[in-house]
C-alpha cells in the first residue's frame, strides 16, 4: 500500500437501478487487473459480477450490500464502494457517501436522469461529495448522451461539462472523442483493453471543436491562467485545462461528463483517467469530528499519519472468521497491535487483523493510513461507531437514519430455525440501522421493521440462505400512529385507599398537538402544588402512555403535555401514585383532544412510456394517491405522487401488468398523514375483530 | 379543515377579488414582466387563492420540473399563512394539495392537441378536472396567436380560464396602448393583462387591460422580499 495521499481516491459508484453500475465496476476491476475475466450481471456463464458478492445479489442481478474494493490505475490507489441502486437500500448509499471523497454518477444514455438518480444526487449534496458523470449504454437503441447532459442541468441543477463526444451511437458506437486532447479513442482487443488513439473523424470535427469551446469556456471560470491563455489566444494545454476542471469539480460547481458503454467495453479507461485527474484525494476534503469533551465543538481532522487516530466504522459484515468491520481512517493511522477506544461504548480495543477488501476476497495488511478504507476483524461494534486514540474523545458526526415505515411478523418453522433466526436478526440489525426487530409482547411474534417491502423481503431470504432459518411471514403491516388534533385540558385525581398506605396524586394541565417533536413535556407548576420530586414520575407516566395509544393501540406522537397544577398528600403520595395519576390524566385529556390515526405516506415516482401515462395515473388514483404532477420528457413520463404505504403492497406486479413491464417505480417515505374516516373505521373494526378472536 | 375558515388567506382582495375568479369561464389572462421579476410568483398566489376556494388548478410549466414548481407553491403558501396568521398550516396545505396538478412539458413538445389529450385523460379517469389553468413559459412569438386561437374553444369547453406568463425584454419598447410588444397582436384574445414593473425598490402591478376593483384604482405592488401582493 502506497502512502502518498495525493494519489489516493475513495470513490463511490452511484446510480439508478439498472444503469449498469455493477457492470461498470466489473470492467474497472478487469482493466485494473484485479480480476482476470469478465462475468456479467445475469450473464450466461452463471458466475455473476464480482462485486455482487452475495448469492442473492447474483441471482437477482441487483446489488444490495456495498462491497468495498481496491484497485490501482496509473500509479493511483482507488477504493471503490459499489452502492445499491434501489431506494429501499438507501442507508447503504448514505453510509457509502459519508466515507467517500468523490463519486461517479452513472446515467443511462436512454433512460437519462431517473428518479433514483435524483435521490442519490440529493444524498451527494447532503454530504458535499464532488462527482463526475458517466453516461453509460451508448450502444442501446435510443441512446442520446446530450439529452442526458441537458437533464443533468434541468433536473439535477448541475453544471455539466461534456469532456467527450461519441463516435457513432447505438449499434454504430465505435469509441469516443477526447475533447481535452482532441483525439479519437477506440477500444480494441477482445475486451476493449487495447486503446488506440487517432485523428478525429472528419464528420465530427466541427462538433468536437464546438464542444471543446464550451468546455474551455466553463473551465475558465476556475483558472485565471486559463482565462489569460484564452484571451491571449495561446494554446490551451491539457494540464491547464484539467487543472481548471478539477478545481470546478471539487467545488461541486461543474460536473464533468464522460461517456461510453461498459457492457461493450468502451469508455471505461478514460473514466478511470478522469477519476485520477478530476476527483479529490482525501487531503482535498475537509472532514470534521465532534470533540465530546468540549461540548461537541467541531474539530477539523487532518490526514497527518502522526496525529491521534480517528476512524469510522461504516459497514459491518458477519463472515466465517467473525465480524468484519469496514472502516475509514480520517486521521492518524491504524496499525496491527495499536489500541483504540470505541467512543460510543468507551471500550478499549486492540487492533488484531487488518485487511483490504476486494469484494468477498481479502488481503492482509499491516497499516491503514489516514484517508484509506479497510476492514478490521473481530471487533464488536455497531455501524457508525468512531474509533479514536485513547488521548482524544472525538466522534464523527452521526449519520442520518430514517425511521422504519413497514413491519412484518416472522414465524420460525422449527426450533433450529428459531435459533438461527435470532443469530441472523442480531447481525442484520447491527449492520443496517434502518432494519429493526422486536418481539410483540401480546402475540409473541417476532416483528421485523424496515424501509419497504423489498427491504424486508431481502432480509427474510438472507435468513434462509445464509443462516438456514426457515421462516414464514405474516401480512406486511404499516406503522400507523395516533395523534391529537386539538388542545384539551385534564384534571385527574388518583386516589386509592385499600388499607395500609394509600395512593394519592392529582395532576391538572393541558395537552396540545405539536408537529416538530414526538413528545414534549412541560412543567408549568408554580408554588409546589406537585412537589418537585414527583415531576419525573409524572413525565414517566405520560411517556408510558405514548407507547400504546388509547384509540387503536398504535404509538402516540406529536403531543405536547403541560402540567399546570396538582395536589399531593404528605403520606399517600409516591412516584407510583403520580405515574398512575399521569396515566389517568392522559386518558382524560386524550379522549377530549380529538384523537386521529396517522399513516405513512410515500413519495412515489413512476417512470413510464408516455402512452401508459393514463393507466398509471389511474392506478395511483385508485390507491388513494394524490398525483402531484407529471413530467413528460421525450418518450418517457415521470409521474410523481403521494400514496399511502398501505395501498402500495404488491404495486410492482400491478404496474408491470399495466405497462407491459416497461414502467418502473421508486418510493420513499414522505410524511405521516391523517387516515380518512372510512379507513380509520375499518382499522377499528379489524382491531375489534382481532380482540374478539383472542 | 374548513376552507371557509381560511378565506382570510386572501391576498387577492387587493385586486378586488375576494371570492370570485379574476377571469370569466373561457377567459384568458396574462402576467407580463421581464425575467426574474415575479410572474410565476404572482400566478402561484392567484392559484393558491383558487385552491383555497376549492377550485382546481392545472399548472403547466414548459421550463421547470414538478419538484421546483411544488417548491414555489410551498414557499408562497408558507409566506401567505405567515402573513395572514393562519393556524394549522399543515392541515390547510394537505387539504388544498389535491386541488392542484402540475404538468411539465418541453416547450417544443407543447401543442394544444397534446394538452387536450392529457386533460381529457385526467377528466375521464376522474383524476382531475381543471377550473383554472396556468401556462408558464410559453414563448409569445409569431406562432402564439394560432396556439391561443386553438386553445380558446377547449378552455370554454372545460369551463375553465387560463393565465399565461409573458416574458418581456428590457430593450423592447411597448406597443400601442402601452401593451408589451408581444401582446399587441393577440390583445383581443385576452380579457385581462397585468404587467409587473420594477420601480426603484418596488415592483408595481399595472393593469393594462380588463380587471376591476382596486386593480384599476389603487396602487398595488409586489413586496420584493416575499413576492406577496401588497397595497401601497
Amino acid at each position: 500500500m502506497k502512502n502518498e495521499i495525493s494519489t489516493l481516491r475513495n470513490i463511490g459508484i452511484s446510480a439508478h437501478i439498472d444503469s449498469g453500475k455493477t457492470t461498470l465496476t466489473e470492467r474497472i476491476l478487469f482493466y485494473t487487473k484485479r480480476i482476470h475475466a469478465i462475468h456479467d450481471v445475469k450473464g450466461k456463464d452463471g458466475v455473476g459480477a464480482t462485486m455482487d458478492s452475495m448469492e442473492l445479489e447474483k441471482e437477482r442481478g441487483i446489488t444490495i450490500a456495498s462491497a468495498a474494493t481496491f484497485c490501482e490505475w496509473k500509479n493511483h490507489d482507488i477504493n471503490i464502494i459499489d452502492t445499491p441502486g434501489h431506494v429501499d437500500f438507501t442507508i447503504e448509499v448514505e453510509r457509502s457517501l459519508r466515507v467517500l471523497d468523490g463519486a461517479v454518477l452513472v446515467l443511462c444514455a436512454v433512460g437519462g436522469v431517473q428518479s433514483q438518480s435524483i435521490t442519490v444526487d440529493q444524498q451527494m449534496k447532503r454530504y458535499k461529495v464532488p462527482c463526475i458523470a458517466f453516461v453509460n449504454k451508448l450502444d442501446r437503441n435510443g441512446a442520446n448522451p446530450f439529452r442526458v447532459i441537458d437533464q443533468l442541468r434541468d433536473k439535477l441543477g448541475h453544471n455539466p461539462v461534456a469532456m467527450q463526444i461519441p463516435i457513432g451511437l447505438e449499434g454504430d458506437l465505435e469509441g469516443v472523442i477526447d475533447l481535452v486532447n482532441m483525439e479519437a479513442i477506440y477500444f480494441d482487443g477482445d475486451n476493449g483493453e487495447i486503446l488506440r488513439t487517432g485523428e478525429i473523424p472528419e464528420s465530427l470535427r466541427a462538433q468536437a471543436a464546438e464542444k471543446r469551446e464550451e468546455m474551455i469556456d466553463k473551465a475558465s471560470l476556475f483558472s485565471d491562467e486559463l482565462t489569460e491563455a484564452i484571451l491571449e489566444e495561446k494554446d490551451v494545454s491539457s494540464k491547464l485545462l484539467l487543472g481548471a476542471l478539477r478545481k470546478g469539480t471539487l467545488l461541486r460547481a461543474i460536473t464533468p461528463v464522460l461517456m461510453g458503454s461498459a457492457y461493450k467495453n468502451k469508455g471505461v479507461q478514460p473514466l478511470l483517467d478522469a477519476v485520477n485527474n478530476l476527483l479529490p484525494c482525501p487531503a482535498d476534503i475537509q472532514n470534521e469530528a465532534l470533540d465530546m469533551d468540549k461540548d461537541e465543538i467541531p474539530v477539523i481532522l487532518s490526514t497527518d499519519p502522526n496525529k491521534p487516530d480517528v476512524a469510522l466504522a461504516f459497514k459491518l459484515e458477519d463472515g466465517q472468521y467473525g465480524q468484519l468491520t469496514y472502516i475509514r481512517v480520517y486521521q492518524g493511522k491504524l496499525s496491527k497491535g495499536t489500541t483504540v477506544v470505541n467512543v460510543r461504548t468507551g471500550r478499549k480495543i486492540k487492533i488484531g487483523r487488518l485487511v483490504r477488501m476486494h469484494a468477498n476476497q481479502m488481503e492482509d495488511i499491516e497499516t491503514i493510513s489516514a484517508g484509506y478504507i479497510g476492514a478490521i476483524f473481530g471487533v464488536d461494534c455497531a455501524s457508525g461507531d468512531t474509533f479514536v486514540s485513547p488521548e482524544i474523545n472525538y466522534s464523527m458526526t452521526s449519520m442520518y437514519v430514517p425511521e422504519p415505515v413497514i413491519s412484518l411478523a416472522i414465524i420460525p418453522e422449527d426450533n433450529k430455525s428459531q435459533i438461527n433466526m435470532s443469530k441472523a436478526l442480531n447481525r442484520f440489525t447491527k449492520e443496517d440501522p434502518t432494519f429493526r426487530s422486536y418481539v410483540n409482547d401480546e402475540t409473541g411474534d417476532t416483528i421485523i421493521e424496515g424501509m419497504g417491502e423489498l427491504h424486508l423481503e431481502v432480509y427474510v431470504e438472507r435468513m434462509h440462505r445464509e443462516y438456514n432459518a426457515k421462516v414464514s411471514t405474516g401480512q406486511p403491516r404499516v406503522a400507523y400512529r395516533e395523534t391529537i388534533t386539538k388542545r384539551s385540558e385534564f384534571n385527574y385525581t388518583h386516589k386509592k385507599q385499600t388499607g395500609g398506605s394509600g395512593q394519592y396524586g392529582r395532576i391538572a394541565g393541558y395537552m396540545e398537538p405539536c408537529f416538530d417533536e414526538e413528545f414534549i413535556f412541560e412543567n408549568k407548576i408554580t408554588g409546589g402544588s406537585i412537589p418537585t420530586q414527583y415531576i419525573p414520575a409524572c413525565e414517566k407516566g405520560f411517556r408510558l402512555c405514548l407507547k400504546k395509544g388509547p384509540k387503536l393501540e398504535f404509538p402516540v406522537t406529536g403531543v405536547k403535555v403541560a402540567i399546570t397544577d396538582g395536589a399531593s398528600h404528605s403520606v399517600d403520595s409516591s412516584d407510583m401514585a403520580f405515574q398512575a395519576a399521569a396515566r389517568g390524566a392522559f386518558l382524560e385529556g386524550y379522549s377530549k383532544a380529538n384523537p386521529v390515526i396517522h399513516e405513512p405516506i410515500m413519495k412515489v415516482a413512476v417512470e413510464t412510456p408516455t402512452e401508459f401515462q393514463g393507466p398509471v395515473m389511474g392506478s395511483l388514483n385508485q390507491r388513494r394517491g394524490i398525483i402531484e404532477g407529471s413530467q413528460e420528457d421525450g418518450p418517457m413520463s415521470v409521474i410523481e405522487a403521494q400514496v399511502p404505504l398501505s395501498e402500495m403492497f404488491g404495486y410492482s406486479t400491478v404496474i408491470r401488468s399495466l405497462t407491459q413491464g416497461k414502467a418502473q417505480f421508486t418510493m420513499e417515505f414522505a410524511l405521516y398523514k391523517q387516515v380518512p374516516k372510512p379507513i380509520a373505521e375499518e382499522l377499528i373494526k379489524q382491531k375489534n375483530q382481532a380482540k374478539e378472536k383472542k | 379543515m374548513q376552507h371557509a375558515n381560511h378565506i382570510e388567506v386572501n391576498q387577492l382582495k387587493w385586486l378586488g377579488y375576494s371570492t370570485d375568479n379574476i377571469l370569466p369561464d373561457g377567459g384568458f389572462g396574462a402576467v407580463s414582466a421581464r425575467a426574474g421579476v415575479g410572474k410565476t410568483s404572482l400566478l402561484v398566489q392567484i392559484a393558491l387563492n383558487s385552491m383555497i376556494r376549492k377550485q382546481t388548478v392545472l399548472h403547466i410549466s414548459l421550463d421547470y420540473p414538478v419538484k421546483k414548481i411544488n417548491l414555489w407553491y410551498k414557499e408562497m403558501f408558507q409566506l401567505l399563512v405567515k402573513e395572514f396568521k393562519v393556524d394549522q398550516e399543515r392541515e390547510l396545505w394537505e387539504t388544498i394539495l389535491p386541488y392542484r396538478f402540475i404538468l411539465t412539458l418541453k416547450v417544443d413538445k407543447f401543442s394544444v392537441l397534446r394538452l387536450e389529450e392529457r386533460v381529457k385523460d385526467l377528466i375521464e379517469q376522474d383524476i382531475f378536472s381543471p377550473r383554472m389553468i396556468i401556462i408558464d413559459g410559453l414563448p409569445f412569438d409569431e406562432s402564439v396567436k394560432d396556439i391561443l386561437l386553438e386553445l380558446k374553444p377547449l378552455v370554454k369547453d372545460l369551463n375553465a380560464h387560463v393565465w399565461f406568463t409573458v416574458r418581456t425584454h428590457r430593450h423592447e419598447q411597448p406597443g400601442a396602448d402601452q401593451l408589451p410588444i408581444q401582446m399587441t397582436n393577440v390583445k383581443d384574445i385576452f380579457d385581462t393583462i397585468i404587467q409587473l414593473h420594477p420601480d426603484g425598490e418596488q415592483i408595481c402591478i399595472h393593469n393594462l387591460k380588463g380587471g376591476s376593483g382596486e386593480l384599476n384604482t389603487a396602487k398595488l405592488v409586489v413586496d420584493p422580499s416575499t413576492m406577496l401582493i401588497k397595497k401601497m
